[in-house]
């Protein structure tokens, strides 16, 4: 079934995407400059481009909710509560990160803010939210699990076997398909047989959602309406946001693979400016507030930055440690 | 049980034999009574897909409901997956992989996600599950069907690996693995799940990384595993006429193995002979062999020996199906050439 | 204090890379951001950014090879 939403966000809540927006693409921009000034040295799966996505599905979801994301999800986990600090030392693999810098930034877990597991194979995301959303339909606790994922990850075997088990189980999961066009170098249609990703939820029995996920509104409306469903019992549901990455797979990829006037006219539609000067004209917002949570962002990620270049590196005691718990 | 049976005399019903498969489904009952964080999934797991397709889960749908207990479709990763999702979130999880070879299937599941959660998210995560699983040459069932794959799992780092001989290890191990907070792969042996051993108390655990000297001897200590303890007991007969006192140890845990235990057998008999039904190239006895003669070396009497299958896949046809499992003349042979050969 | 102008790691496989091109003269000054040198490296080329605002110091030869890591020149 293909649906419709039509929930719109309030003033307040778009204002709150917009800065949620605002904290990721500073962060983004902010690590790939760490990486060109050669301060921090990893593989960097850049996200810029894909900002609306995270915001507007996050402020559907409370802290209980659960996140499993995959490499390309540092937006997902900072609009869902992440915290700088944190997280950059994760990524520069400090004692004081999220995981002791043992995990890294493919592996970023913080289950306080909901956030269970981040893993680097492609689609593996979603058989452990199938997990998390059979514990909340055991426990009715009305918990909902978002399973984010890109394009690439629609074709591998792991999608196919949670999304069937997910509806016939009627788990309170969102699979949530950020469809950036590209499966690392491989172009959507050299992949992928049917035109819409969403088309495939017909397959599994179950409700599927195919959104511009660079429009705030609809993407809003599309993760509201997704959320409301598993929080009502009543399924799961696919949703295919439509965005576009504009950094190449991994940081420094040279986009050889990508028509130059491709990339261009889609970086031209960013929708983080666009939104910006939308929000003015209407009224929502004014220019000194935005410039705020800009300036906001900078500010704590320059906190978080020198925090993580001050904090040690994990010792070697930490080598063969957390591989088994105390037996019961 | 039946009604009949109700009325024994209580020393002669405390005496009546439980099988490997009872004493499972006993094991998993009794967990599930005493925790409603246990939970059942995979494939005819519940009583309206008759409880298993060999009945280990039998009535436990019925006993606990048809949530706590969930028949599956066919997706191992899924299934796999499902159950990590759900131990992340506060429940105990016992997934059933119906074949060992199908463990294939959900490696990604098994090896990149349910055993380095904890490690990868520095402690803050661990991934409580069981997953159940059978294997074991015997009822011709072919190159697909029963393979024992223990070396593989016992070779990656947080996954801790069991494989009960008997009933009482059955029940206790299953217990301890479901207690445990580390993803735990249990395997049963199928040709074994019907033969019926010595009644245990219910409740008793066995402690997941302890092997136990079930024969004690002086000449040879032999070690093993599974179904082949059975064949390692019929072996003392042949051992008991060519005068050889041999010691045998059921290891109950592959991964992590009892080292402390074994080491000191061979150190009071100074000779190894280790026998599992897995292909002989790369399995559970090469480990052992390397720390035996890394830590006893100057106190071995002879070459650590393995008994093993042959290095091929599982045959079909029957003759060829018996000579490829180790079997009690093997064993009795090996043992008694490194007791009496010149070394 | 001078800050270190580092070779960075740009790509997943890169471990050395060349200075093809210094963007500023020895003794400039640069301010943070403005395009510093040019790297090449997988054959393709990347326009690396001040990481600090003083003056240059070029330790590093356009043109050369080095590894990921190396200190190329100062700004202090």
């Amino acid at each position: 079934m293909m649906l419709t939403n039509t929930h719109k966000p309030d003033a307040a809540t778009q204002v709150e995407m917009f800065r949620r927006m605002a904290l990721l693409k500073a962060n983004d921009e902010r690590s790939r400059k760490v990486i060109t000034t050669g301060r921090l040295i990893m593989p960097y799966y850049s996200y810029r481009g894909q900002e609306v996505i995270p915001a507007a599905m996050s402020v559907n979801l409370t802290d209980d909710d659960y996140l499993v994301t995959i490499y390309r999800g540092i937006h997902d986990m900072l609009a869902k509560g992440l915290p700088l600090k944190q997280l950059w030392a994760e990524i520069a693999g400090r004692i004081d990160g999220t995981c002791k810098g043992k995990g890294g930034p493919m592996h970023l877990t913080y289950p306080k803010k909901g956030i269970m597991v981040t893993t680097g194979v492609v689609g593996s995301s979603m058989p452990i939210a199938n997990g998390l959303g059979w514990a909340s339909q055991l426990s009715g606790d009305g918990r909902v699990a978002v399973a984010t994922f890109g394009d690439g990850a629609s074709n591998i075997g792991a999608f196919h076997e949670s999304l069937n088990l997910a509806s016939v189980w009627k788990l309170p999961v969102i699979f949530l398909c950020q469809n950036n066009r590209w499966g690392e170098h491989t172009e959507y249609s050299k992949s992928t047989p049917v035109a819409r990703i969403a088309d495939r939820a017909a397959a599994y029995g179950m409700a599927g959602i195919h959104v511009d996920g660079n429009d705030p509104i609809a993407m809003y409306g599309a993760a509201r309406e997704a959320v409301e469903r598993a929080r009502a019992g009543e399924g799961p549901t696919l949703i295919e946001a439509m965005t576009f990455r504009h950094h190449g797979h991994v940081f420094g990829d040279a986009d050889r693979y990508m028509d130059k006037a491709y990339k261009a006219d889609w970086v031209a539609k960013d929708p983080y400016p666009a939104y910006r000067a939308t929000l003015i004209a209407d009224g929502l917002a004014t220019e000194e507030q935005l410039a705020g949570f800009e300036a906001d962002a900078e500010a704590q990620i320059d906190e978080a930055v020198a925090f993580a270049l001050d904090s040690a590196f994990p010792g070697l005691d930490q080598l063969s440690t957390d591989v088994f718990g105390e037996a019961a | 049980m039946s009604d009949a049976m109700v009325q024994d005399k209580p020393a002669e019903k405390a005496a009546k034999p439980i099988t490997i498969l009872e004493a499972l489904n006993q094991a998993l009952a009794d967990a599930m009574a005493e925790d409603d964080t246990v939970v059942i999934l995979g494939e005819d797991v519940a009583d309206p897909e008759e409880g298993g397709v060999t009945g280990v889960t039998k009535g436990l749908s019925t006993r606990f409901g048809d949530k706590r207990v969930r028949s599956t479709p066919i997706s191992e990763q899924a299934i796999v997956g499902c159950a990590i999702g759900a131990s992340l979130a506060g429940y105990k999880p016992v997934a059933e992989i119906m074949l060992m070879n199908f463990t294939t299937v959900a490696m990604d599941m098994i090896v990149n996600h349910a055993a380095k959660l904890r490690y990868m998210s520095g402690g803050q995560t661990n991934v409580p599950i069981v997953i159940r699983t059978m294997t074991g040459a015997g009822f011709s069932t072919g190159g697909q069907h029963a393979d024992f794959l223990e070396a593989w799992f016992a070779h990656t780092a947080g996954i801790k690996v069991v494989i009960p001989s008997n009933s009482a290890d059955a029940y206790g191990l299953m217990r301890s693995a479901i207690d445990d907070p580390d993803p735990v792969l249990f395997v049963e042996n199928m040709p074994n799940y019907w033969t019926p051993y010595p009644r245990f108390e219910s409740g008793h655990r066995v402690p997941i990384g302890k092997a136990n000297v079930v024969v004690e001897g002086s000449d040879i200590t032999i070690v093993s595993y599974a179904r082949m303890m059975n064949e390692a007991h019929l072996a003392l007969a042949a051992l008991g006429e060519a005068g050889v006192s041999a010691e045998i140890i059921d290891l109950r845990t592959i991964a992590p193995w009892d080292q402390e235990t074994v080491l000191a057998s061979v150190a009071k008999t100074g000779r190894l002979l280790v026998v599992h039904e897995a292909v002989v190239p790369f399995g559970v006895g090469a480990e052992i062999a390397a720390v035996v003669q890394e830590k006893l070396f100057g106190k071995l009497k002879a070459p650590v020996g393995r008994v093993g299958a042959p290095f091929n896949p599982v045959p079909f046809s029957k003759p060829l199906e018996t000579a490829h499992i180790p079997s009690a003349d093997k064993i009795a042979a090996a043992a008694i050439a490194l007791v009496k050969g010149k070394h | 204090m001078a800050t270190e102008i580092l070779l960075p790691k740009i790509g997943f496989s890169m471990n050395e890379g060349e200075l093809a091109e210094w963007l500023a003269a020895d003794g400039d000054t640069v301010t943070e951001g403005q395009p510093l040198f040019l790297l090449e490296a997988d054959k393709s080329a990347n326009e690396v950014e001040a990481p600090a605002s003083g003056t240059l110091t070029i330790l590093a030869e356009a043109g050369e090879t080095y590894t990921v890591g190396t200190v190329l020149g100062t700004i202090g």
